[in-house]
Order: structure tokens, then sequence, then C-alpha cells
């Protein structure tokens, strides 16, 4: 049942100063960036127009194809374990009772740490000389050293997403799960239905929205990390673990190319504002599961 | 008085309706679910709601007022009481709101709680309370307000069937010697008898027929409004089926186009042929199919042949009649009804 | 289709103060249309939770078809329930709904797929949804939700007992007729054992071959709704059947009037009780001295419900040298006049039967507080 609410214009008047501040901090410099990927900057008096050359140039550099490969390949693989792993913790979690407030705190604390520190941790943590992660390995037999190895870097790094953001689903996923009624399990109970089943007929139609929003959050931030590879790797070795944020990085900030580095962030933008796009309709769709027990109350 | 015009509850409607309702009685607004009852008592109140239409109380308009300008008080369906407050702070909420004083306050809750039961349970949180003493604490909110106008919406459909009955002349009694007007809204027709001094019938989003109960029960205009004063339907026959022609001619001419008969089912009784009163009563014959008893009353289902018009749905007939009665199915009965108490409605 | 025997069972939460059901037995036969009715907090959820499995008996035993269960979960009974609102697999068409409990357990009873076809065609067609079958739950109301959730429970041939939870909670009045119709018919057709727990008596007194009434965790009365209806057992039953319940007296030992003893009440009564319908109203100029009971009143409120020849019938409600009593029939006074009720019918109740206080929504909504042990046997 929709509701109109009473049209005042007056509300512009609220949202006036946050216009102005996003107008300032985000739009112009946004601009200033486009305006950029168009140009040719040798220095601030030289500058020359060059339409979209930068972009193809960008678009047919092998290094930013290269990174744009890891950084897919690298979203997808957490992705492939964040999401079934968040909703196995999900399910494990007790519905109710004192541990619950518990154990749903403890989850939320990887959350919680600033993300700098987060790749330093790990950093220290798989240090093969040092590190707890490391040196046990390297006890194991496995020569494992991340600063020399790529797939030893590769995973580290899976490894530290996966424990920085898996929480994150399976708390997505705890919330979904609790607004199952408990008429349905008995139902399924009743019914003869194997845990399998349960989970597939009962759990998952009433998961599928929150998943949604869980596989689109993580695929944006998945693709936008910066800080942690940082830290964690820079980068190396060699390019192995450089993904689009640093390599643009590298271009803007290193070497001062401005031209190519704004093409660069164009693009990178507009592939963030497509995941966004698909994230703001799946969100809005209508989800009728749920209608049965709106009214009534047991 | 409370007058409104030109109500629209639904969008997709053309023309709104107005009515003015009685002032300091009670008007019960009778409709079936997704009616419109709700986004009426959501106009008058002043909260959002898809429903428009003009306002005004005592000839002063309404529309523009917030909900906290406006002389209203509302009980809705579902308990709704703060919960973090006691029983007390809770009835003396809307008069804390308009800054009355502490002594006239405090005489008010304890009056009003007295008056519906809560007296011993002042200290309580609603979350411990059964839910037909929240319903009844929501009700003193309500009346604590000392708004001109009450809604209850529905307010005792959540509740027990026993209680509901109880609460239901309860009501009556405490709302009937004070000059609010009282807006009440049912599914159950029942309710328009035992507290309705006025009734207002709705059918999706607009206003079928308005009056005392007992007349709008007794002459409905249309087949939907007689429908709604019936548990379970009416049941419909076809003019041409009757016997009596000209009783059927008579009624024909008396209402519009409409080719249907209707009667109610518990104006039905079950003759001996031998004892019809052929100039009194209208006669079918009724093939029975199923039987319900329930205490003092039966409930008979069978099949008419005149209802077998194809005109509306529902050929299956009820005839609602008191006593226990022991039919087999399949048996061959000679159903009545008064010649007044036969309905001819204007148009479908 | 199960022999249901509750043996003295009893249930206490885990650190309650008082027991929530005191120990009651009953017996629910194979194939019988079985009624619960009592109001909220009466202990028929807790039963129910019982009878499910989702609750093990404090005390008692119960058992199905002589074999001792209180320990099996509720697929290990066999049995189905229905709840106050449609619960449906969500992701799955009609058809799948009703198939999955076959499904569910093919390995354990063998059914074919063409066998599970045909069963899932014999429900939907007893239940007339068959041009449902291919929908998914969302594009369906309210009330065909509900019978596919009827058909659901059905499905299996052998389910040991049908549970059913205020079923027709989420349904509108004007379909509740409808579904409590076809719910009497398949259980008349299928022969299944059906427990229906309500506290709509309409619905109990409709549905059941027999109807056991609880309060305040016990059975007061198991019995057919003829019997429940004529012969109370215990006030609150009186009380509760009937619209409204009866009207109680209390006789005086001391000077019992002659009238009553005319219309065979027992010596030793101290309370009685009437219906509403089975008193009628007369003048008092007009009033034979007849031998049937009668008490002169005064109207204080008259409750139209309806009209009968044309004239208003409902209830009237008279307060008298005895109480609050209230007829039902045709209104013939308006409040405030002096009015003779009489009465030729009773039922005489011992001081074992009596609600303490009325069934009063002032203060508690608790009725029973002094009845002890009391019928609860068929």
């Amino acid at each position: 049942m929709a509701i109109n609410k009473p049209y005042n214009n007056r509300a512009w008047l609220g949202v006036l100063p946050v216009l102005l501040i996003v107008a300032f901090s985000a739009v112009i410099p946004l601009m200033t960036v486009v305006n950029y990927s168009i140009q040719d900057i040798l220095d601030f008096n030289s500058r020359f127009y060059v339409g979209l050359d930068w972009y193809r140039e960008t678009l047919q550099d092998p290094r930013f194809i290269d990174a744009f490969g890891r950084q897919v390949l690298f979203s997808l693989s957490v992705l492939a374990i964040e999401i079934p792993l968040g909703i196995l913790v999900a399910r494990g979690l007790p519905k109710s009772g004192a541990w619950t407030s518990v154990l749903l705190i403890l989850l939320a604390v990887p959350l919680l740490i600033p993300w700098n520190v987060v790749g330093t941790i790990w950093q220290i943590y798989a240090r093969s000389d040092i590190g707890l992660l490391g040196v046990g390995l390297n006890e194991l037999g496995l020569a494992f050293n991340y600063t020399s190895n790529p797939t030893h870097a590769w995973l580290t790094l899976i490894a530290m997403d996966v424990w920085h953001w898996t929480s994150l689903v399976a708390l997505l996923s705890f919330a979904g799960l609790t607004s199952v009624p408990p008429a349905y399990y008995q139902a399924a109970e009743l019914d003869g239905a194997s845990k399998w089943q349960v989970f597939r007929y009962v759990e998952m139609p009433r998961l599928g929205g929150v998943l949604v929003i869980a596989v689109l959050l993580r695929l944006m931030d998945s693709f936008m990390i910066y800080t942690e590879p940082f830290v964690l790797t820079g980068g190396g070795p060699g390019n192995a673990t450089t993904f689009l944020s640093q390599y643009l990085a590298t271009m803007a900030v290193g070497q001062f190319d401005l031209g190519p580095a704004a093409a660069f962030s164009v693009i990178y933008f507009l592939f963030i504002l497509l995941f966004c796009w698909i994230f703001y309709n799946s969100v809005m769709l209508d989800n009728t599961v749920g209608d049965n027990e709106a009214r009534y109350h047991d | 008085m409370l007058r409104i015009q030109n109500v629209l509850l639904n969008p997709g409607l053309n023309c709104g309706f107005d009515h003015n309702f009685l002032p300091g009685g009670m008007t019960v607004v009778l409709g079936r679910n997704q009616a419109g009852k709700t986004n009426l008592c959501r106009l008058i109140a002043g909260l959002s709601t898809q429903a428009a239409g003009e306002l005004s109380l005592n000839n002063t308009p309404l529309n523009k007022l917030s909900p906290q300008k406006r002389s209203v008080a509302v009980v809705f369906q579902a308990f709704v009481n703060y919960p973090n407050w006691s029983v007390q702070q809770n009835i003396a909420s809307p008069m804390v709101a308009a800054g009355r004083d502490k002594a006239y306050i405090q005489g008010r809750v304890v009056g009003l709680a007295e008056k519906l039961g809560l007296g011993e349970l002042l200290q309580r949180m609603p979350n411990e309370l059964s839910g037909g003493q929240q319903q009844r604490l929501a009700i003193a909110r309500a009346l604590a307000k000392e708004a001109q106008v009450l809604l209850l919406d529905e307010p005792l459909v959540n509740l027990d069937y026993k209680l509901r009955e109880a609460l239901a002349l309860e009501l009556r009694s405490l709302l009937d010697d004070s000059d609010t007007t009282v807006i009440y809204t049912t599914t159950d027709p029942k309710d328009a008898f035992t507290l309705g001094d006025d009734l207002l019938l709705l059918d999706g989003g607009g206003k079928l027929q308005a009056g005392a109960p007992l007349s709008v029960y007794q002459k409905p205009n249309t087949f939907a409004a007689a429908n709604l004063m019936s548990d379970p339907c009416i049941n419909t026959f076809a003019w041409s089926t009757l016997t009596d022609q000209a009783f059927a001619q008579q009624c024909q001419a008396a209402s519009d186009v409409s080719q249907l008969g209707g009667v109610r089912p518990e104006h039905l009784f079950f003759v001996d042929k031998s004892e019809f009163n052929a100039t009194e009563c209208v006669g079918f014959d009724l093939q029975v199919s199923a039987l319900e008893t329930s205490g003092d009353e039966t409930f008979v289902h069978g099949l008419v042949q005149a209802s077998n018009h194809g005109l509306v749905d529902q050929p299956a007939w009820v005839v609602r009649s008191p006593g226990m009665l022991n039919f087999s199915q399949g048996q061959e009965l000679l159903v009545a009804a008064r010649k007044r108490d036969i309905l001819a409605f204007g148009g479908q | 289709m199960a022999n249901i025997i509750l043996d003295e069972v009893g249930f206490a939460y885990p650190g309650a103060f008082e027991p929530t059901l005191l120990p009651l037995s009953v017996e629910i036969k194979d194939g019988e249309a079985f009624a619960l009715l009592g109001a909220s907090g009466a202990g028929k959820t807790t039963l129910l939770n019982l009878l499910s499995g989702l609750l093990v008996p404090t005390t008692g035993r119960i058992l199905f078809d002589g074999v001792d269960v209180s320990a099996l979960s509720g697929s290990q009974r066999n049995l189905a329930q229905v709840f106050q609102f449609p619960v449906l697999y969500e992701s799955l068409t009609i058809a799948d709904n009703l198939a999955f409990p076959l499904r569910a357990r093919k390995a354990v009873n063998g059914f074919s797929a063409a066998d599970i076809a045909s069963r899932v065609a014999k429900i939907a067609g007893e239940l007339e949804i068959e041009n449902l079958l291919k929908r998914k739950p969302k594009t369906l109301s309210l009330f065909q939700k509900q019978l596919v959730a009827i058909g659901r429970a059905l499905m299996r041939p052998d389910v040991s007992v049908v549970l059913l939870d205020e079923p027709l909670t989420a349904v509108e009045p004007r379909t509740k007729w409808q579904l409590r119709q076809s719910l009497k018919r398949l259980q008349e057709e299928l022969g299944v054992t059906m427990i229906y727990v309500t506290h709509d008596q309409t619905e109990a007194l409709t549905f059941a071959d027999r109807v056991a009434v609880m309060a305040a965790g016990k059975i007061l009365q198991t019995a057919s709704p003829q019997e429940v209806y004529e012969h109370p057992a215990h006030e609150f039953v009186g009380f509760f059947i009937g619209s409204p319940g009866m009207n109680f007296v209390a006789i005086d030992p001391a000077a019992p009037a002659p009238m009553y003893a005319a219309s065979g009440v027992d010596q030793s009564a101290q309370r009685i009780g009437f219906r509403p319908e089975w008193a009628r109203l007369e003048n008092p100029s007009e009033q034979r001295m007849s031998s049937a009971a009668h008490w002169p009143g005064k109207v204080q409120y008259c409750q139209i419900l309806g009209t009968q020849d044309g004239a208003p019938v409902g209830v009237t409600i008279i307060a008298s040298a005895v109480g609050e009593l209230k007829v039902r029939g045709p209104i013939n006074a308006i409040v405030g006049d002096e009015i003779v009720v009489v009465v030729d019918r009773f039922v005489s109740f011992c001081e074992e039967q009596y609600i303490a206080t009325h069934y009063a929504p002032r203060g508690s909504d608790d009725v029973l507080e002094n009845s002890a042990n009391s019928a609860g046997d068929e």
C-alpha cells in the first residue's frame, strides 16, 4: 500500500547544505578529472586537447589489461569463498540466547579494524621470519614466503580479505535467517525434509534478497580495494598483486601523468557506477516473501 | 459535527462521496477487508494515506491541520501503547502533551482506569498485560485525550471471541454517555447492531448506504449492501422462478433493473407443505447438501432450483435456523420466507 | 489415522511457578473430528505443541495407537499440521508444494513418481484447486494458500493425525464458511483424525464430532457439540458456549423456591444456569402464575441482532434481584420496562463446577480460581 506523504517544498532547504558540500568535495573534483582526461598536460601552462586519445590508450595498455584481469580474478575468488562461508557461519549461530550477542560482537570485530591496520596485521602475521603464520607454515615444511612467491602472495591476500569481510556476509545472512518464522521450520520437519531441503526450500528463498545485497556490496568493495594489498605486498612480488587501484595510484601520483591517469579514473569510476546501479535496482525490487505473516501474530 | 466531502478512498475511483457523521453518537463503518475503512480513519486523523477529501469539524476545515492539532483520538487494531511507560503514564500521556496540571491528570487517570477495569494495574508495563487489557489501555489513552472525535479501527479483531463479545457491550456503555463523535470500523455485521446509532457501508472505497442499522438491514439498496449485513451471504434467486408471479412483478417494479431477489439466511424457515401459507410467504424447494450445527443454531446448506440462474456465482443456499435440526443429505424440503422479508435490489 | 490417548499429561515450563497444563487424560478416536476449544491462555496451544512433538510432557504419556510417542519428534510421529497463516514453500509451484511430503519420504514409503502425481491430482481435486497447480504461492490469495496448506497436510495417506491451529484466523469472514465446509467434507471422506484448536465456538461446534472445552490448563468437558451445549458439565462451559453464554443464579439452600423443584432441579443444587435462548419475557400483568421459574426485573439494555417477521430480535439485558439476566429472542420491551423473565429449563451445578467470578472483562482475564478436579473425560 503506497503512502503519499504530503508534498512540502520547504524540504529542499534542508537538503541545500548537503548539496553544496557534495558539490564542493565531489562534483567539482570529478569534473576536473574528466577535464584532465581529455587533455595532455605537460605542465600547468601547456595543455592540449586530445579528445578520447587517453581513453583509447588506457584501454589498450597491456599493463591496464593485466591489472584489470588480476582485479577480476581477485574479486571473484573472494566472493566465491566469502558468500558460502558467510552463510555457513550464519546458520551456525544460535538464533537467540546469551551467546548470540557475544558471537555477533565477535563477528563484527574484523569489520571495525581500520583497513591499513588489517593490512599491517597480516603483513606481520604472514612473514616467514617473525610472523606466526609464516613461521608455522615453514615449520610444517612448506617453503612459504609471500614476498617472493606470487602464488603465496595471492593466497595471503585472499585469506586476509576473507578474514576481513566474511563477517559482513555472515551478519547480513543472519538477519535474513532470523526473519523466518519458526512455523516454517516446523512444517518442513513434519514433512520429513532433510537438512539440505530445509536450507534450500525454507532458508534460501528468504536469503535471496539479502544475498543480492551482500554480493553486490562485496563486489563493489573488492573492486576498489587499495589499502590492504598495498600495505601487505605493495603490489609485488613484481606486478603479481598489482590491482587496478594501485596501478592508477602509481600512474597519477608516482609518474604524475595526469591525462592518462584521469582517463583511467573515469573508466574505473564508471565500472563502480555500473555496480552501484545494479545494486540500487535489486534493492528496490519488490520482495513479497514474508507477506503471509504480516498481519497476524501468534 | 464531523463532515466529510468528496472523499476518494481509493485513487482509482472517479467520484467521491459525502457523509455527515452523527454528532455525539456512534457511527459504525462496515465493510469487507480492503474496502477503505482504514484509509478513512487515517484521513480523518490526518495521517498519511492515499485517500483524499475535504473534512470539517463544526464548520472548521480540518485538512490543513496536522494530526496533533486535530481533536481526534485513534485506537488501532494492533494494541498500540508506549512500551516503556507504565499504564499510568500511558493514560496520562495525552494530557501531559496538552499541558494540563498534575492534579487534573491524576484524577482523570484514576477515573479512566477504574472505568476500564485497569484500576489495579496502574504500575504495570504494557508487555505484562494480556491482549484484552492492552486494548483497554489503548482505549483509555484515547479517551484521555478528550477529543471531539474518537476513531476505533477494528479494535477488537485481534481478541478472543468471548472477550470481543464482552468488550463490545462494555464499549457501548462506556461511550454512550459522552458527546464524543465515535467512529467504529468493523467487518462484522453484529457490531453494527451492538454499537451503532448510525451505519455507513463501504465497498471498494465507495459509500454503499448509510442510515440506522435496522433500516439498512431491512431495506438495503443494493446486493452488496445486503450482503454486508448478512453472515453468511444473502441467498439469491431469479424473479422469474417464483410461483407467485404477481408478487414477483410487484417487487421487480419496485426495484430498478435487477432480475435478482434476495432473502437473508436467518429469515428462511422450514415448513410442511400443508402448513404453507401462500399469501404471506414465498416458498422454495431445497435439496440438503450439508448440515452444520452450532449449539442453538443449525446452518443448512442446500441447492435451490430458483437460484440456478447463472447471474451470480452463488448457487448454494444457506438457511440459518434456530434449534438443532436433523436432516439427511439429499433430503428435499420446502423452505419459506415471509413476503416482507424478501429483498428487492436496485441495480446489481 | 491413529487413535490418540493422553494419559495424565501435564506440562510446566522449567522454572515456571505454576504448571501450564494440569495432568489431564483424553482419548481421541481414530478418524474422529475433534476440537479443542478455549480462550487464550487456556493451554490449548501448549497441548497442541505436546501433541506435535515440539514439547515433551513433564508428566504422563502420549500414546498413538498404543505406542508411547512422548519422546518422539513430530516427524517420527508421522503427523501433519496446519498453522494460523499459510506456510508454503515460496520457491516451488503448488504442485511441488503438495508433492513435497511424499517426495521427502520417498525412500521410506516407496512412492513412485506416478503414485505421487495421482495423489496430488486427487487431493487437488477434492479441494478444487486443480487450476492452481502450476502457479507459485505468491500469486494466490490467502484463502487459496490456506487451502493448499490443508492439502499438503493431507497428502500422506498414512498420516496419523492432522493438527489444525486456528486455521481460519487469517481468512476473511466470508470465505471462512467455504473453508470450514471443505475441511469437514475432506475429514469425512478421507477419514483422517483431525484435531482442531480454536477459540471460536462456532468453528468448534460445526466441525467436531466431539469438543473438549479447556480453561486454565484443564479440560472441563469432552462431549459431542450437542451435549456440551445442552448439558454443560461446568459453569465455564455453559458460559463459554453460546452467544451470549449462560445466566447463573444462586439458590438459597435454606429457602429454595418451589418453582425450581417443579422444573426438576436437584434439591441439593446451589447454583443453576439457563441459556438466554431458554428464557422468555412476559409482562408482569399478564404473567400466568405457572409453576415455571420466574424473576421480575427491569430492562437495562436491548441489543438488536436482526429481525424475525419484521420484528426485532436480539438479547435483552435485565437487572433483577438475582443479578443481571440475559434473554435472547424477540425484543418486545424497551429500556426501563418492568418485565418478568420466565424459564422452564435449567442445568444445575455443584460447588466443584463454579466459576469463582463471572468472566468479567474487568481486572484480570483469568476466570477459574477455585475449581477443583473437574470432569475431563467423556
